[in-house]
């Protein structure tokens, strides 16, 4: 089981677009996912029409598996399930490392009730928290979405050097530059020096700023599900690929 | 692999508007049905499939399995014709494990089928519930078989629209609803029907009603040995005949002595023709047995002497095939039919008008004796001989238990038969060994020319063959006194004695 994390410490970066759109890649290659929504402001849920179910707060719900599972939905994709709840409880990383661990409880009942996921993609909150860096702890990938501007220049930096002070291993940031203009200068230099300076960090692929992603709020359904032949669709393949395969597209 | 977690037969012609009514807070949408195609309903002559509470059919190119318990399986390839264990790997395949190896699938009947998808949404337009309607014609008369997906967190929605179903489905199990509505001339094949008896009828209307059945089922496997669907049709068509045949040797004094010596050479004569496919088709069915047992240097005699089998099988059963097709058995048949549908027309012996409670009795309990005198008799050094003759007569205790068994007590004769089973399984194997030993060498001395020279990797092939087989006929033989100590345990004497044996009568 992998554990994908898509995070970023700056709100409105396309995050949530990356997560719903990352995870019905998966889900179409033939894995069986586990989008779990656990951003307050997210709209994973929203994104696949499965309605928030009560919030898992308490810390007791941690040994309470069948409330868990019980809160799963299947989206209207083959293989792509949703977890539409704010699991904002602290220990993430201990309750991420049962879901891996083949004897744990909570792994056995996830198997039982035909919940045994290949992939869990997780929507973050936009924060520097216990629970993110709980999750920075347990995920596989950490996705970071980045828009080419000096303000997430300066944001980016920010979770690099969190990496730093917390001695976690940076190889697990996967970032990749979202909502880009080619035509604006101001973002081909940033993507320019910002690939420079973190050569490692940065996927090729890249995905546009398009009109297509914004029409996910109104068709609520991942962007290749309506706008199948769009750049944008086609860009967030792209971004599976590399991440899976690590096949850089040509394009 | 279709998923569906519930599975509803509705009666009748499918029309959308009965699943679009909306459901609480619930709608239906309901595709346009893709284009007909058309369909056959496989399953094998005994109706295995229907049985066991299923359905499998064929449309062009695909298989698909109905259990109507609530799962839909298909997979791409063709049946009709087909032995399950020879499908290619897949969901249909491996859902019909425990399907008789024997036997072949066949075409039931036809029609056209139409598929119509589903779903249930809720007011964001979220799919809470997926679902197939397939709707089945046939000449008869029209079904459609609704299948049911659980979204996993939409228990409620899913439950909901199952109850709305069935409230609209058949009342009988799915699998009987489907065969009777579209297909109700199909009735599934019995190789031993059930044949009620009454303690006090007089034995020769037992004895009639017996061979009458069993000429009626004989009847129903031409048409599978003619068409050469599987092996079972023929076994099973000789079968029959040998239960009229130990009714006429074993019911002593029920019909006339000259009626008796005539009917068992009718059907003697019936049933000498088969023999020689039957045993070719021991042979062929075994084959990759017999291959196991060779090392690979001796298989290209084996090869040459199964290509031999396989052509000479051919040969006899086209010349079978021709005589049940010949107007002259076809008028022997029907005559006997005629002559065992009324008692009168039979002649009677001395004991036709014996109750068939104490007839019974008596002969198994004569038989019974015979078997165990036999069987005690018999040592490590008793000749082979007597081993084949116990079991001759296990086979009539068998047969007569079989033919009185709704008389007694079912537990009873399970607990008996149980032993016996395994002793006469045991007899079996041990006579097949010796039996196919003769026919191997008989086979190569038919191989040889005018000097008794044969083929060298046939004579090699046949040798090691010969040489496995007697050590096995040996092995089953030391099986035997043990297998027969079993039998003869002080519960199972005791079980005779108290069924069979009435000291005061």
């Amino acid at each position: 089981m992998k554990i994908i994390a898509c995070y970023s410490n700056k709100g409105g970066v396309g995050k949530t677009a990356t997560a719903v759109n990352l995870a019905y890649a998966y889900a179409k290659a033939g894995n069986t996912v586990l989008l779990c929504d656990l951003d307050p402001q997210g709209a994973s849920g929203f994104y696949l029409r499965v309605k928030p179910s009560k919030k898992l707060t308490d810390a007791r719900f941690f040994e309470d598996v069948e409330r868990f599972t019980k809160s799963i939905r299947a989206s209207d994709f083959e293989g792509l399930d949703v977890l539409p709840a704010n699991m904002t409880f602290r220990d993430f990383d201990v309750f991420l490392s049962r879901m891996r661990n083949k004897r744990s409880r909570l792994k056995k009942a996830l198997v039982a009730a035909g919940s045994d996921y290949d992939v869990i993609i997780l929507d973050c909150p936009p924060n520097f928290s216990t629970l993110s860096e709980n999750i920075f702890k347990a995920a596989d990938q950490i996705v970071v979405p980045v828009i080419p501007t000096t303000l997430s220049e300066r944001t980016f930096d920010q979770l690099v050097n969190f990496f730093d002070q917390k001695g976690l291993p940076k190889k697990k940031l996967r970032a990749f530059f979202s909502m880009v203009q080619r035509r604006k200068t101001l973002h081909v230099e940033t993507m320019m020096v910002m690939r420079k300076l973190y050569r490692k960090r940065f996927l090729q692929a890249s995905v546009p700023f398009a009109a297509d992603i914004e029409r996910m709020g109104q068709n609520r359904a991942p962007v290749s599900v309506y706008a199948g032949r769009s750049a944008a669709s086609a860009a967030y393949r792209a971004l599976y690929d590399e991440l899976e395969n690590g096949v850089v597209s040509d394009k | 692999m279709t998923r569906a977690d519930a599975l509803f037969v509705v009666h009748g012609a499918f029309e959308p508007s009965l699943l679009t009514k909306p459901l609480k807070k619930l709608c239906f949408r309901v595709k346009p049905a893709k284009a007909a195609q058309k369909f056959q309903i496989l399953d094998c002559f005994d109706q295995s499939i229907r049985m066991s509470g299923d359905a499998l059919v064929e449309t062009p190119g695909s298989l698909l399995l109905f259990q109507f318990s609530g799962a839909v399986f298909a997979q791409n390839a063709r049946g009709n014709g087909a032995f399950v264990q020879d499908l290619p790997d897949g969901a249909v395949k491996s859902a019909l494990q425990g399907f008789p190896k024997l036997r072949a699938l066949t075409s039931i009947g036809t029609g056209t089928l139409r598929v119509h998808e589903f779903s249930v949404l809720d007011g964001l337009q979220k799919t809470q519930v997926r679902g197939r309607v397939y709707a089945l014609d046939s000449e008869a008369d029209k079904i459609s078989i609704v299948s049911v997906q659980r979204l996993k967190g939409y228990d409620s929605a899913f439950s909901a629209v199952c109850t709305k179903l069935k409230g609209l489905a058949a009342k009988t199990n799915g699998a009987d609803a489907l065969f009777g509505t579209l297909f109700p001339d199909a009735v599934p094949y019995r190789a031993k029907p059930g044949i009620a008896l009454g303690k006090e009828e007089p034995s020769i209307e037992v004895a009639t009603d017996i061979i009458r059945t069993f000429i009626a089922v004989a009847r129903q496997n031409e048409a599978g040995v003619i068409a050469d669907i599987d092996t079972e049709y023929l076994h099973d068509y000789r079968v029959s005949l040998r239960r009229v045949r130990s009714v006429l040797s074993l019911f002593k004094g029920v019909f006339s002595t000259e009626q008796t010596i005539a009917l068992k050479h009718t059907f003697s004569e019936l049933m000498a023709p088969t023999g020689r496919v039957r045993d070719l088709d021991v042979y062929l069915l075994d084959k990759d047995k017999y291959f196991k047992i060779l090392p690979s240097e001796l298989h290209l005699g084996a090869e040459a002497m199964f290509a031999q089998f396989e052509k000479e099988r051919l040969q006899a059963l086209g010349t079978l095939s021709r005589r049940f097709k010949s107007a002259e058995y076809d008028r022997q048949l029907n005559d006997l039919t005629v002559l065992f549908s009324d008692v009168g027309s039979l002649a009677p012996g001395p004991n036709a008008s014996r109750g068939a409670y104490g007839y019974a009795c008596a002969l198994i309990w004569k038989r019974y004796r015979k078997v165990c005198k036999l069987a005690r008799q018999i040592t490590p050094e008793t000749p082979d001989e007597l081993v084949h003759d116990l079991r001759i007569d296990c086979k009539k205790l068998r047969y007569l238990m079989e033919f009185f068994g709704p008389l007694f007590d079912a537990g009873d004769f399970k607990t008996i038969i149980k032993p016996l089973k395994k002793l006469q399984d045991n007899l079996g194997l041990f006579n097949d060994c010796s039996v196919q030993q003769e026919a191997l060498l008989e086979f190569v001395a038919r191989q040889s020319n005018s000097q008794k020279r044969a083929n060298a990797q046939l004579a090699m092939s046949v040798g090691g063959l010969v040489t496995m087989l007697y050590q096995r006929q040996k092995s089953e033989r030391a099986r035997v006194i043990a297998n027969f100590q079993h039998f003869d345990s002080p519960n199972i004497r005791h079980l005779f004695r108290s069924l069979f044996h009435h000291k005061e009568d």
